[in-house]
């Protein structure tokens, strides 16, 4: 239970694996819900630039690595 | 107030030890980095074995930051080998809250690194994180 006393219900998980696969080591814009790539490239000024252009007023960013490989993490 | 997130599924490849995994979920949000009048939302990964936050140094030079301005510390990372970041006085936005945050720019490799961290200082010491993995789901409450 959390401090509400309330129980944690399930919610989906927002799976970035498939529409992310095709963009290995580039920068990509996602929509603000972030559930489809809007753009992509290596310079992150003009990948943002694009998205805006696109119409997506919000998007969300992130860099797809090489590899997601097998993260324990700790810096 | 508590607001709530999904973990999010990101492509991995199988390997010996996990054959069967092709998708790894992990505790990814979306988060709003603001400095003066610019703002990126960006994802970034809850990590409560980091001592700081780190983001991309690219997504303070879109933001205006001189990245080499700010104070500089070098730690043992995600690769192993020696890194630099310097840190800034930022503010990030997690669920329409604006918090101050001094976090480290990184010169990381960018073949390697795919999100912010969001470590002890600059985001544990801000919000209660409660995060379920089971049922999919993080919560915060502001502090």
């Amino acid at each position: 239970m959390n401090k509400s006393g309330e129980n944690m219900k399930t919610i989906q998980t927002q799976d970035l694996s498939k529409i992310l696969k095709p963009y290995s080591n580039e920068w990509v814009a996602l929509s603000e819900k972030a559930n489809k790539v809007i753009s992509s490239g290596q310079d992150l000024s003009q990948v943002i630039k694009e998205a805006h252009k696109k119409g997506e007023k919000h998007p969300v960013v992130t860099r797809v690595p090489k590899d997601y490989g097998n993260y324990v993490l700790g810096l | 107030m508590a607001f709530k997130f999904a973990y999010k599924k990101f492509p991995q490849n199988p390997n010996d030890a996990f054959p069967d995994h092709k998708q790894a979920q992990r505790p990814v949000i979306p988060i709003t980095v603001k400095y003066e009048d610019k703002e990126i939302n960006y994802l970034a990964l809850i990590d409560s074995g980091a001592d700081f936050c780190i983001f991309h140094g690219e997504i303070g030079q879109v933001l205006g930051l001189e990245i080499k301005n700010g104070k500089k510390l070098e730690f043992f990372g995600v690769t192993g080998e020696k890194e630099s970041a310097y840190f800034h006085e930022i503010t990030i936005n997690v669920g329409g809250h604006d918090k101050h945050c001094y976090c480290g720019f990184s010169e990381f490799d960018n073949s390697k690194l795919p999100y912010g961290i969001l470590g002890q200082r600059g985001f544990f010491d801000m919000f209660k994180i409660t995060m379920d993995y089971r049922k999919n789901r993080i919560e915060l409450t502001a502090n």
